[in-house]
């Protein structure tokens, strides 16, 4: 029997979806019914969590009571370092995030795990477990085992896993936290990004525009064909630097990595390497393009040669009629 | 460092920085010996002329010496066929480099499939267009050229005469068809192709009018031939209630239409053919005060951002509960600064984002944006021609890049403003520096041995174009 330990994420008072994708990254790893997936939740309100945890794929929840509510990297060390000592599991998930990243490949250090960040398929071959993540600026998939390592650590990359659908009742306990000592303190929370403007790290559906599109006014075109589409609306840099869409919606090397994406429709994006940089997993990119030597073509699943507006004309024909 | 005076020290700082970029971006002006001299740097390691090859930024005189270079030292078994392969899908690409692949024995002997590279490059003469058109039989390479917007109507006719069929719908969408090509090809096309024809700009009349007369046509043509110009008013009365609402849509679009048929379709059931209305620079009063009303948000939005709307019409939709209404009233070049006045104090940081990117914003209303917190405002506030120095002095050492990069697009920013942005932590920034006017050949200087390449590179190409020119005038 072994044990595959979640860490679950939360901030100002929510979980993040990412636990839950994780939780099915880890079911995926049981190799018998034996196998038990813990979800470990650390903060000073940690219990709270646990009836939203109480998800399909969740064998027991272990609750972590800190002295602080947000994210702390000595805290979540010293307490993950606890409790893996404790529960000895095999494979410990964290989110690929900015929290992971203060605290992930120390605790992997010190405790001689094997470790790999940013994974997007994690699987056993055989006996043998792989991670799958990106190399070379996500240029190539690069495999890592982990011989001879009895513990692996990985952090997740948001949106790979699909996370299972309903409810369960796991077992719940508590885990005392060792003394630790603090070197950083949280002085105000600061929302990055455009405000209310929605996040684009986690859409799925994305429409992207560039200069393509000419004039701001038509930038509406597409606001209103991504609306009806369903889409998200992003762009690249020079549409947002003009002002014409929030900073928000840029995506690329500026801007941002569109994580959960499954289709990218770019329309008039010539595909720069720095737009590309933001895009470039997203398993479907339809791309439209009046230019057949487009750079974008080169990733693009789909590519049409031709005019975004008689693309966007024809798309609004099929959508409204 | 010491300031150049001459192209030779130029190309001398470049030659002993040893550095392939600063190399590539003096080649122009480099006379016979020091090309020489940056060849050997440039080319002679296989990994260096690759990376050119390819590189976005390598100036097409180091293409062009690149590709002869290979050309030249290789025999005909042993072409380097993945470097000339990059520069043929290089966009920098002079067409002299072009024409010397196409006619190259010792590469077409490879029988590499590059004709198709060639085929769709746009800086490929006509000459070699044409040729390929008649010549060639590669399928793949001359559905390329029948792509390539530079071939014009000759090479066209050419091909679609010569293998007819197999091209005629890139040909019906191709900008430089005829009228005499897109007739020819009408009358054996499918609904698809004639559907393009009609909708191409150079559809001949006779066409136009033979759909007109046809009561069976499909209903692709017919999207089509409703938003052409030179229909008759009557089928433009016709159309304008035709079942198809894409068709209606069309004539609300046709600038033909007339003034009391876009009446009638500004109460149209479909909300794409009101928007459509909506965004008529020809609107009418009428229509205006109908369509204000209207309960599609999107419909007003095209409304708020026409030039038609009067100026207290525009103040009514800037109380629009809908926030994207109100930005698009903030973004017409006609909105009043009353209206600016109250949309500047928004709820919605993104209709106050508006406000600080709107040219007409007067200064004192970017000082009060000045204390906004949200990076789109801020952004705008440091784009804007209207923002006092002082301010964007501040904004030009934000911790947001966003709002830094604002300062450098800003054409109003002074060079004391820009100065600390020489520094900036990122190379983008530094990038963007180097062709404003702002800024002197000094300051520019200093970006000459910056940490990164391309800035490296943009500065030295700067300064050789400078020297350049006033070589020129002297
Ligand atoms: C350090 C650095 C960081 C950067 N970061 C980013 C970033 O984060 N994100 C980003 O996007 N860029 C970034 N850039 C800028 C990047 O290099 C490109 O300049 C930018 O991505 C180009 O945007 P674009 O594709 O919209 O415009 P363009 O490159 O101008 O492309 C427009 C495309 O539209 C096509 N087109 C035009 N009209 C039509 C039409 N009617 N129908 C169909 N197609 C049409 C053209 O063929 C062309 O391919 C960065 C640059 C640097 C140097």
């Amino acid at each position: 029997m072994s044990t595959i330990l979640v860490v679950a994420e939360h901030r100002q008072n929510a979980l993040r979806p990412v636990s839950f994708e994780l939780i099915s990254a880890a079911h995926g790893l049981k190799k018998s019914s034996d196998d038990k997936v813990l979800v470990a939740v650390i903060g000073s309100q940690s219990e709270a969590y646990v009836e939203a945890l109480s998800v399909n794929g969740v064998d027991e929840v272990v609750v972590l009571k800190s002295s602080v509510s947000d994210f702390d990297p000595d805290i979540f060390e010293a307490a993950l370092s606890a409790l893996i000592e404790s529960k000895k599991p095999s494979v410990v998930l964290l989110p690929h995030s900015v929290d992971s990243m203060g605290y992930a490949a120390t605790l992997a250090s010190k405790l001689r795990c094997g470790f790999s960040t940013d994974v997007f398929i994690a699987e056993y071959q055989g006996d043998e477990l792989v991670a799958t993540r990106g190399g070379y600026n996500q240029k190539v998939n690069v495999e890592v085992d982990f011989p001879s390592k009895s513990c692996v650590l990985m952090t997740i990359r948001a949106g790979a896993f699909k996370p299972l659908e309903g409810k369960a009742s796991p077992v719940v306990s508590n885990f005392d936290l060792p003394a630790v000592q603090s070197r950083s303190q949280n002085k105000e929370f600061i929302e990055l990004g455009g405000g209310n403007d929605i996040d684009i790290t986690t859409a799925e559906f994305i429409m992207s525009i560039g200069r393509g599109v000419g004039e701001e006014t038509n930038v509406e075109q597409f606001r209103e064909l991504a609306e009806t589409a369903g889409a998200t609306l992003c762009c690249s840099r020079p549409i947002a630097d003009a002002g014409w869409l929030p900073k928000s919606r840029q995506v690329g090397q500026s801007g941002k990595t569109v994580g959960a994406c499954k289709l990218y429709v770019a329309m008039g994006v010539s595909g720069s390497i720095q737009h590309m940089a933001g895009m470039k997993h997203v398993p479907t990119i339809v791309a439209v393009n009046t230019d057949p030597a487009a750079s974008i073509f080169t990733i693009a699943k789909y590519g049409i040669v031709a005019d975004i507006f008689d693309i966007e004309e024809e798309l609004n024909n099929q959508l409204s009629t | 460092m010491k300031m150049l005076k001459s192209k030779a020290d130029l190309v001398s700082k470049a030659i002993k920085k040893a550095d392939i970029y600063c190399a590539a971006a003096v080649y122009e002006i480099a006379n016979t010996n020091e090309r020489n001299d940056l060849e050997c740097l440039m080319f002679s390691k296989r990994r260096d002329a690759l990376s050119l090859a390819r590189w976005e930024h390598t100036p097409a005189s180091v293409l062009q010496a690149l590709s002869e270079n290979v050309l030249r030292n290789s025999d005909i078994a042993n072409v380097d066929s993945a470097i000339l392969t990059r520069i043929e899908k290089n966009p920098n690409t002079p067409s002299l480099a072009l024409s010397q692949h196409y006619k190259s024995e010792k590469y077409k002997k490879q029988k590499l499939s590059f004709i198709a590279l060639v085929a769709e490059h746009q800086n490929t003469p006509l000459q070699i267009l044409e040729s390929i058109a008649r010549f060639e039989n590669d399928i793949e390479g001359l559905k390329s050229l029948s792509r390539n917007i530079s071939a014009n109507a000759s090479v066209l006719t050419i091909l679609v005469s010569r293998i007819p069929n197999i091209f005629d719908k890139n040909v019906a969408a191709h900008p430089s068809a005829s009228a005499n090509l897109l007739e020819l090809i009408y009358a054996r096309g499918n609904a698809y192709t004639r559907a393009a024809i009609i909708g191409h700009k150079n559809c001949p009349l006779c066409l136009v009018e033979s759909a007109e007369q046809n009561g069976d046509l499909p209903l692709l043509m017919l999207r089509q031939l409703a938003k052409d110009e030179r229909l008759s008013k009557n089928t433009l009365i016709k159309l304008s209630s035709n079942i198809d609402s894409v068709v209606r849509y069309g004539i609300a679009c046709n600038l033909a239409t007339p003034k009391a048929v876009l009446s009638s379709l500004s109460h149209d059931s479909s909300a794409a053919v009101r928007r459509a209305i909506a965004s008529r620079f020809d609107l009418t009063i009428t229509s205006i005060i109908v369509l204000m009303k209207d309960k599609d948000v999107w419909v007003r939005q095209w409304l708020a951002r026409n030039l038609r709307v009067p100026k207290k019409l525009l103040e009514q939709l800037a109380q629009d509960k809908h926030a994207d209404v109100r930005r698009a009233v903030a973004r017409n070049p006609r909105c009043p600064i009353v209206v600016l006045d109250l949309l500047a104090q928004d709820e919605s940081a993104w209709v106050r984002s508006a406000v600080a990117y709107q040219k007409k914003t007067p200064r004192r209303l970017m000082q009060l944006l000045a204390g906004d917190t949200n990076i789109d405002v801020l952004s705008g506030v440091a784009n804007n021609h209207h923002t006092p120095q002082k301010i964007l002095q501040k904004l030009a050492l934000s911790a947001e890049e966003d709002i830094r990069r604002g300062v450098i697009i800003n054409l109003n920013a002074t060079r004391k403003t820009m100065l600390p942005l020489l520094e900036d932590s990122y190379y983008l920034h530094r990038l963007m520096l180097i062709k404003k006017p702002q800024l002197n050949q000094k300051d520019i200087w200093r970006l000459c041995d910056d940490p990164d390449f391309q800035v490296r590179f943009m500065a030295f190409r700067h300064i050789a174009h400078k020297l350049l020119v006033n070589s020129a005038q002297e």
